[in-house]
């Protein structure tokens, strides 16, 4: 091993590094050399291990979460193993997922100043270098604020800005963008430039919104290094990006990772990462794309549907934080004068930017959170929150989705079947808070569709997964409103939206907008705005070709097969045929998703035929 | 900013628990209604809380002295004043109950002036100073009074998320009893944990640590605090001296 000294050049020295944690998951053996200033994206299916290896950089594994680690990792000059994470704190800046969680203190100089009070910086030296630090994350006129006035995007600036005030030499960044809209996310790509730029810092990143994190720039917005984990946790991969891109590309989106579009365009359609020709290969694709059957209401063919759920003058909102008092003035309401009504068979999509009340609204329309105004009427709804594990009340996941049914042998016929269909069934004495994000999100759908109710309200269902479990869960709405229920969801990801949604409600400034369809949504700049949504270069070339939404579904749909997703039940291939829901139909007799049809292993081996093997 | 805000947050603290120790050896009443109005001005011109505000800051001490006055005038041994039926108010009971329901009052109405006019972050910082307090427990307690400020909302997601599933009552509104409130519970206590585990990893990626640190912003310890000490014990002294003076000789009975 390099001596302290020998190591001068490299910011980053892992060798040979293999971390176990104790739940059984890990990551290694990983070999990375950072020099000063190199910029690192980290990729690899969920599982893999990205964000423990990002933790393992700064010493959070071991001396925080607990893990059997071997090898050596070196950040400027210093054993990790032999520091821990405070130690490291002068040259190592952490930015994580969580802007709630990220930003500690009240006052933002305080959070931002804190990290040099504790290096024992001369307070004379802070202050100029707290508002130095603000200005490069963009966040100057946050100074003085309170942290907790501030959105999730202005949080993770503070955030950005508390890390980068001691100058670290290595900057790490684990999906700092996931929670955020498309004005977070723009915010955050700005401090992350002007940070980098101002500090010099060497940087490793790991984010599964690459698109949006790159905006116009594209993959050139992106680091230039990237290094592909396998999914047991291996270096499969370490070099430019566009030569990673080409030989890796085409597995890793059958692994289910995320990938910029233009990587995903070219491993599933062929031709290089943004060469020429995509634009007319993606045009192609989109009008020789099989049109999908029966998904959603197309107006002309079937008779007016069934309203099942239907809001009047609805006004929704709850109290300030931390004052839900019964004495208090009523709540200001975050949503005012909501007319909407949910149809049978309908998939209706809820956009809007952060806060704007899409929760809030969800919650009344369910009947949780009583109208300030208004009225709902309509059937009992189902819902299922943001974060599954809110939900869990059940001690194996058997019991979670038995949750307020009534015990019996029908009962546990039914939970039996719901199992099954959701690919549970191997999972069902297992402690529900210890599976995966992916698996809790698919259990707190069991748990909510085994009540059969007529309408189903879904709050951010695909958030956190990766592409196959975003496939499934798409999938699993799309079922259900073929099945005769109105679907309800809100989403941040316009391609979602465009892929299932019949209809979209745009809310801004405090009311409902817009009722379009998603072609509608995608060819209005004005609403977009008033969404906080940007879409993608493949959704602006497919609206201006595609004739009507249902054609740019069809393309969508079209491109995710090629790419092996498809929307299809998750445990399709182990459910009993439509024993619970005699209305869905067999997925796999569907035109346009032949590849993918079946089981999910199935899916990952059927790669598209002009995809060289990587 | 008010006089009491300007304060040194350490020895704000430690007067209070100078009055509170001294409360705890006075059984005059009259001293202590003293101590009490001149606690309520501390807090109305001290720290500057409004009236409304001062006024419901006193009713749970006002309900736990009342209390404690009632317990003692009805089962204290003594010179019987009211008597009938089964209830017997003493004169002793009377005293020793307003004495031990003053007490309350007294050092709540100080907690109250004191948590009015210190900041939490002036408070850690300057116990950190002027009183050693370990940063890392100063700054995991100041991260954590700022979780706590978002517990709220977060509990009425979880409930929401839960009561989803709850069978309905005969109003039509979900019903679930105390089982699932424990779930909802248990589901907020995860969360937490796996919250605060988070905010503790930003603590210390931040660098917090037992070391030596620097401070940006100190909060001042100066002549002020000490005239604010001085004034503080030498009007206790008065208090207990005119409270001795003008006793009823043997004491109140």
């Amino acid at each position: 091993m390099l001596a302290e000294g020998g190591a001068a050049g490299a910011v980053l020295q892992v060798t040979g590094l293999e971390a176990v944690l104790d739940g059984g998951a890990g990551v290694g053996p990983v070999d990375l050399r950072l020099a000063p200033g190199e910029q690192v994206l980290v990729l690899g299916p969920s599982g893999a291990g990205k964000s423990t290896l990002l933790r393992c950089l700064h010493g959070a594994v071991p001396h925080a979460v607990p893990a059997r680690v071997s090898g050596e990792v070196v950040v400027a000059g210093r054993a990790v193993a032999e520091h821990g994470v405070a130690a490291l704190a002068d040259v190592v800046g952490v930015l994580a997922q969580d802007p709630e969680t990220g930003v500690c203190l009240s006052d933002v100089a305080d959070e931002v100043a804190f990290p040099l009070e504790n290096l024992g910086t001369p307070p004379a030296a802070i202050g100029p270098a707290v508002a130095a630090a603000l200005g490069a994350a963009g966040a100057a006129h946050l100074a003085g604020r309170r942290t907790d006035a501030l959105s999730g995007g202005e949080l993770q600036r503070v955030a950005l800005a508390a890390a980068v005030v001691a100058r670290p030499r290595l900057l790490l960044l684990d999906e700092p963008t996931s929670l955020l809209d498309a004005d977070g996310v723009a915010a955050v790509r700005a401090a992350l430039a002007a940070a980098r730029e101002s500090t010099g810092a060497a940087c490793v990143l790991v984010e599964h919104r690459l698109d949006a994190l790159a905006g116009d720039a594209g993959v050139a917005g992106l680091p230039g290094r990237w290094v592909v984990l396998s999914a047991d946790g291996r270096v499969t991969h370490d070099g430019p990006a566009a030569q990673v891109a080409r030989d890796a590309g085409p597995e890793l989106l059958a692994r289910g990772c995320w990938l910029p579009e233009d990587v995903e365009l070219a491993a599933a359609l062929g031709g290089a990462v943004a060469g020429p020709g995509l634009r007319d290969r993606v045009l192609a694709l989109a009008s020789t794309a099989p049109p999908a059957r029966g998904a959603g209401c197309d107006g002309v063919t079937g008779p007016r549907r069934e309203v099942l759920l239907a809001a009047r003058g609805l006004a929704v909102g709850r109290g300030p934080r931390g004052r839900r008092g019964r004495r208090g003035p009523a709540p200001e309401p975050v949503l005012r004068g909501v007319d909407l009504e949910l149809r049978a068979g309908e998939v209706v999509a809820l956009v809007g930017a952060n806060g704007a009340g899409k929760s809030t609204l969800l919650t009344s329309l369910a009947g949780l959170l009583p109208p300030l105004a208004g009225t709902v009427a309509g059937v009992r709804p189902g819902l299922v929150v943001q974060n599954p594990e809110h939900q869990l009340a059940g001690r194996t996941v058997a019991a979670e989705v038995a949750v307020g049914l009534p015990p019996g042998p029908a009962t546990d016929a039914r939970v039996a079947a719901a199992l099954a269909r959701f690919g549970l069934a191997g999972l069902a004495d297992r402690d529900p808070h210890r599976l995966s994000g992916g698996e809790q999100r698919r259990l707190s759908l069991a748990a909510m569709l085994v009540h059969d109710r007529p309408v189903l309200l879904a709050d951010e269902p695909t958030f956190g997964l990766d592409r196959h479990g975003t496939a499934a869960v798409l999938g699993v709405l799309a079922d259900e409103a073929r099945a005769g229920r109105a679907v309800l969801l809100t989403c941040h990801d316009l391609r979602a939206v465009a892929s299932v949604a019949d209809r979209v409600l745009v809310i801004a400034d405090g009311r409902l907008v817009a009722d379009v369809d998603p072609l509608g949504l995608v060819r209005d700049p004005r609403l977009l705005d008033a969404a906080r949504l940007r879409p993608s270069r493949l959704l602006r070339w497919l609206a201006v070709a595609v004739a009507d939404a249902g054609r740019l579904r069809d393309a969508l749909a079209a491109l995710d097969a090629r790419g092996g997703f498809a929307a299809r039940d998750p445990g399709a291939a182990r459910a009993t045929p439509a024993a619970a829901d005699p209305g869905v139909a067999p997925v796999a007799g569907e035109p346009g998703v032949a590849p993918a049809a079946g089981a999910p292993g199935a899916a990952l081996a059927a790669g598209p035929a002009e995809v060289p093997a990587p | 900013m008010t006089p009491l805000e300007a304060r040194n947050p350490t020895v704000k603290l430690l007067l209070l628990v100078a009055v509170s120790l001294v409360t705890l050896a006075l059984l005059d009443p009259a001293t202590l209604v003293l101590l009490y109005l001149l606690g309520l001005a501390a807090a109305r011109w001290g720290a500057g809380v409004g009236p409304r505000r001062l006024l419901l800051a006193q009713v749970p001490f006002w309900s736990f002295g009342v209390g404690v006055l009632l317990v003692n005038a009805l089962s204290r041994p003594g010179e019987a004043l009211v008597a009938g039926g089964p209830f017997r108010v003493t004169h002793e009971g009377l005293v020793v109950g307003a004495a031990l329901a003053l007490r309350g009052l007294v050092i709540g109405v100080g907690t109250v002036a004191f948590l009015a006019s210190t900041p939490p972050r002036d408070l850690m910082v300057s116990l950190t100073r002027h009183a050693r307090l370990s940063p890392r427990y100063a700054y995991a307690l100041l991260a954590g009074h700022r979780m706590l400020a978002g517990l709220p909302r977060q509990w009425a997601t979880i409930r929401a998320a839960q009561r989803v599933r709850a069978p309905l009552g005969r109003d039509g509104r979900p019903r679930d009893g105390w089982r699932a409130w424990a779930r909802s519970a248990f589901a907020l206590l995860v969360a937490s944990i796996r919250a605060s585990e988070r905010v503790a990893l930003a603590l210390e990626s931040r660098g917090l640590s037992a070391g030596p640190r620097s401070v940006w912003r100190p909060v001042p310890l100066g002549a002020g605090d000490a005239a604010l000490a001085g004034g503080v014990v030498g009007v206790l002294a008065l208090v207990l001296a005119a409270g001795a003076v003008l006793a009823p000789a043997g004491g109140w009975w």
